[in-house]
């Protein structure tokens, strides 16, 4: 039981300075903090970034950086001497292959992705100028609570993240609340072929602060909280500077993420940022009753939020008449066999071949896709027409997600790529429940077994244990862990004969 | 009025607070669980009592889901039959089997999770994973732990928190590799644990287990009796295997003044009970050398050697010590017999500060 009064949240900071998990350091930083060191122990050893300090090259093994020879990257930094570590998508999947040196900054030569021109006209505008003027922030103090949840409303603004919830549902919640109440921004980017809230934070940290700021003021909460992806220096450092010229009337406080993919998940976030392993909880109660630290709190992906400023400014209507079928625009990333890999705003609801398209055209011969992230899985080029928004690809058995996209040329074997997605589950579940920790284990051994000796026997099992996964899993992860070799063998029987 | 929530059926009426499961189990409706444990908080991680909810797409935990007024639940279809069949078929290819193929009966607390797949069955037959696990090198001499037969539903950890206020173990690494440990696997003689042994009696498979009762079974109808190490009156249950004691457990949680805890001394020192060095009758000193007696001679024997102290030197020179396994009644006899028949206030017991 930790002592009274010791702060939980404080250990994951003290972990990062004592070194991370060496010997000794739980019980220094438990002494330190209060908590108690086999608690310190269980956090340490959850978080990559934490568990191997030691390690001086972390090599992505995300898709696009399968797809550009990351194998042979991981396998070349070994030979080289160095302490290696394979690690999950670092969200550079626009410069692939990519790799992490000691101080977590990419070393890469190939310059970051493309973007559009820049375009006032649109909502976030990776191209344009970054201004500090927060007239979108005067302008709804001026407006008002009531009117500014309103506009999201009218805007129809889906969560960027990936679920799709709609934003004004969440503002209202966490705003009938109880004060003091919370702002969580996610910038936990780590969806494999996803980089764009990376681009956001790079390119229009500002947007990103007004939104933050108009969504606190709007909601009442005190406090905001920006937990980003440890990963992810240089965007720390880009928001730090501009949060230092925005000159805000708001408490904004970094909190670093360590390494774990689950703490996208919102409650496995508020976990980490309490301190604990981030383990997902159950729900209800939800974040906006019972959040950060028990308080009613707003959590939004970055994208989200960096849509709320032109909203505000330009109206909820204008907003939702950007989309296709769906409101708005969004960020898609594109990579894989593209031309010009990057970050593309279009009309929520294009279609692959469009983004395409806008990307410089194909690489080869496109055989599949994935129309965003590891939990969407793979489809087949007959539905390259199929518009890239939430429903659609639902209806699909697919998803929308983040919309990292990354195309497929005929040159890849299905299996392979399916094999990839299974071990990133397996490194990534929590392991908290049964039915994810379990069964991320058997899909990634049936295809590699699969693989080994192309025997369709060692697969007989995949659909059963899916229906599990689906069925018993706490969260999110374990419901859609077994996409990447589920809609490969469904929509590839022939690499899996 | 009185809430009512509808259980298979059934319409029944709850306290405010009752969980899906605790209503169920009043009725008789068995529930499988694997980290369900009355004293803890729940966290729905075994995955085991999943229920249908109306009007909720996924099924819930019945340990964590609260009971509310005109609530419907199904704890039994064939939506649930498939998902706790291959749940099970999961847990399986993840635990130690014995020579059936069935989970391992340890013979401590038993195996629920064999009783589960004997009571229930499986699913689809699944290839058994290889255990990635760590291990400890802990030479304690009464807590064994196996991670092979560990279903990871932390219900150990949370005690150790929860009930004891000790958090010697925590959950460490992640996914597969999941399990319970120490700080920098130390083992518990270095940690803070005081081998109270509560993770044995709260785990569900037995993968915590009795070390000196390693493979021992359990034995069916153990004698109840009071623990004599203190005077709290803790109630035992003292499994007996050939005439020699070989575990001691307690009642069920909810039953007794010790709501199914133990401590160190009560769960794990009983060899003395047969060591061959334990005093079997009372002994005096005759010239310098101890030898057997009757309970008169040794009461009369002390009564001279105490009351000629007190002739030579006064009442004040004697002093009285009562241990710490007196109960109350036997502390004020102990007070009574110094202050009334010896006429001393040099009185005290051990475990008083």
């Amino acid at each position: 039981m930790k002592k009274a009064n010791a702060d939980r949240s404080a250990i994951m900071e003290a972990l990062e300075h004592a070194g991370g998990n060496r010997p000794g350091v739980a019980r220094a930083v438990g002494d330190q903090t209060g908590i108690p060191e086999a608690d310190v122990h269980g956090v340490a050893t959850f978080y990559t970034l934490l568990a191997k300090p030691d390690v001086q090259v972390r090599v992505c093994q995300g898709l696009s950086c399968q797809l550009e020879g990351a194998a042979r990257l991981l396998e070349d930094a070994r030979l080289s001497g160095a302490r290696v570590e394979a690690v999950s998508c670092l969200g550079q999947c626009d410069r692939a292959p990519a790799a992490l040196d000691e101080h977590l900054e990419p070393v890469l030569t190939a310059p970051r992705g493309g973007v559009l021109p820049a375009d006032p006209s649109l909502p976030i505008d990776l191209g344009g100028p970054d201004t500090s003027a927060y007239s979108a922030l005067a302008r709804a103090m001026a407006m008002g609570p009531d009117a500014v949840i309103a506009a999201i409303r009218e805007s129809g603004l889906q969560g960027r993240g990936g679920a799709g919830f709609p934003a004004h549902v969440k503002w209202s919640g966490v705003r009938a609340g109880e004060g003091p109440r919370h702002l969580v921004v996610n910038a936990d980017e780590g969806e494999p072929g996803t980089f764009k809230d990376r681009e956001v934070m790079l390119r229009r940290p500002h947007k990103l602060l007004e939104g933050i700021a108009i969504a606190a003021h709007t909601v009442g909460a005190d406090t905001a909280w920006i937990y980003i992806r440890g990963e992810f220096q240089p965007c720390r450092r880009a928001l730090e500077r501009a949060l230092v010229e925005a000159k805000l009337d708001l408490d904004v406080r970094f909190v670093d993420g360590h390494g774990a993919y689950i703490c996208g998940e919102e409650t496995a976030l508020l976990e980490a940022m309490e301190g604990r392993r981030g383990m997902p909880r159950l729900k209800p109660p939800f974040p906006t009753v019972q959040g950060l630290f028990g308080r009613p709190t707003l959590i939004h992906n970055v994208e989200t939020l960096a849509c709320v400023p032109s909203i505000v400014e330009r109206g909820g209507a204008w907003f939702a008449g950007l989309g296709r079928g769906e409101p708005g625009t969004k960020l898609y990333c594109i990579s894989g066999h593209v031309q010009r890999p990057g970050v593309y705003e279009l009309p929520l609801g294009v279609t692959l071949d469009e983004l395409v398209e806008v990307a410089g055209g194909y690489v080869g011969t496109p055989k599949a896709f994935s129309p965003g992230g590891a939990s969407s899985g793979f489809l087949p080029m007959a539905h390259r027409d199929v518009p890239l928004a939430f429903k659609p690809l639902a209806a699909l058995g697919s998803m929308l997600g983040s919309a990292g996209v990354v195309v497929l040329d005929d040159t890849v074997d299905m299996a392979d790529a399916a094999r990839w997605g299974q071990v990133f589950f397996e490194d990534e579940t929590c392991g908290q429940c049964a039915p994810c920790r379990i069964g991320c284990s058997l899909q990634r051994r049936a295809v590699e077994d699969y693989r080994a000796h192309r025997d369709p026997a060692h697969l007989a099992n995949v659909e059963a244990v899916h229906h599990e996964m689906d069925e018993g899993s706490i969260c999110g992860l374990g419901m859609t862990a077994s996409m990447p070799l589920l809609s490969a063998m469904r929509h590839f029987p022939e690499d899996f004969a | 009025m009185t809430p009512k929530i509808t259980i298979d059926g059934q319409i029944v009426p709850f306290e405010p607070g009752e969980t899906v499961l605790d209503v169920a189990s009043r009725l008789g409706h068995a529930i499988p669980s694997l980290c369900h444990e009355p004293r803890l908080k729940p966290t729905g991680a075994c995955r085991m009592c999943l229920v249908e909810v109306q009007g909720q797409r996924r099924l819930q935990p019945s340990c964590a889901w609260k009971a509310e007024d005109g609530a419907v639940v199904t704890t039994r279809n064939d939506r649930i039959d498939t998902h706790r069949r291959t749940l099970l078929s999961m847990y399986v290819a993840d635990h130690a089997l014995d020579a059936d193929g069935l989970p391992v009966d340890q013979g401590g607390t038993g195996n629920r999770l064999r009783t589960h797949v004997k009571d229930l069955g499986t699913g689809p037959a699944l290839e058994p994973l290889t255990a990635v696990r760590r291990d400890r090198d802990d030479s304690n001499p009464y807590v064994h732990f196996d991670p092979a037969s560990c279903v990871v539903c932390g219900a150990c950890v949370r005690y150790c928190d929860e009930v004891e206020a000790v958090s010697a173990i925590s959950l460490i690494d992640r996914g597969r590799r999941t399990t319970i440990g120490t700080a920098d696997q130390q083992g518990l003689l270095d940690s803070s644990c005081e081998l109270c042994g509560g993770c044995i009696a709260v785990c569900p498979t037995g993968a915590m287990t009795e070390k000196p009762a390693l493979g021992v079974p359990r034995d069916p109808e153990p004698t109840r009796t009071t623990c004599n190490f203190c005077g709290v009156g803790c109630q035992v249950d003292i499994h007996v295997r050939d005439g020699r004691i070989s575990r001691v457990t307690s009642p069920p949680p909810g039953t007794t003044v010790n709501d199914g805890n133990l401590c160190v001394k009560g769960r794990f020192a009983m060899e003395f009970v047969h060591h061959p060095e334990r005093l079997t009758s009372p002994m005096i000193r005759v010239d310098g050398e101890l030898v057997p007696t009757t309970w008169d001679v040794a009461l009369q024997t002390a009564a001279r050697g105490l009351l000629g102290v007190k002739q030579r030197h006064g009442a004040d020179a004697l002093g009285f010590v009562s241990s710490s396994r007196c109960t109350g009644e036997e502390n004020y006899l102990m007070q009574k017999l110094a202050r009334a028949a010896f006429g001393t206030n040099n009185c005290h017991q051990c475990a008083a500060t």
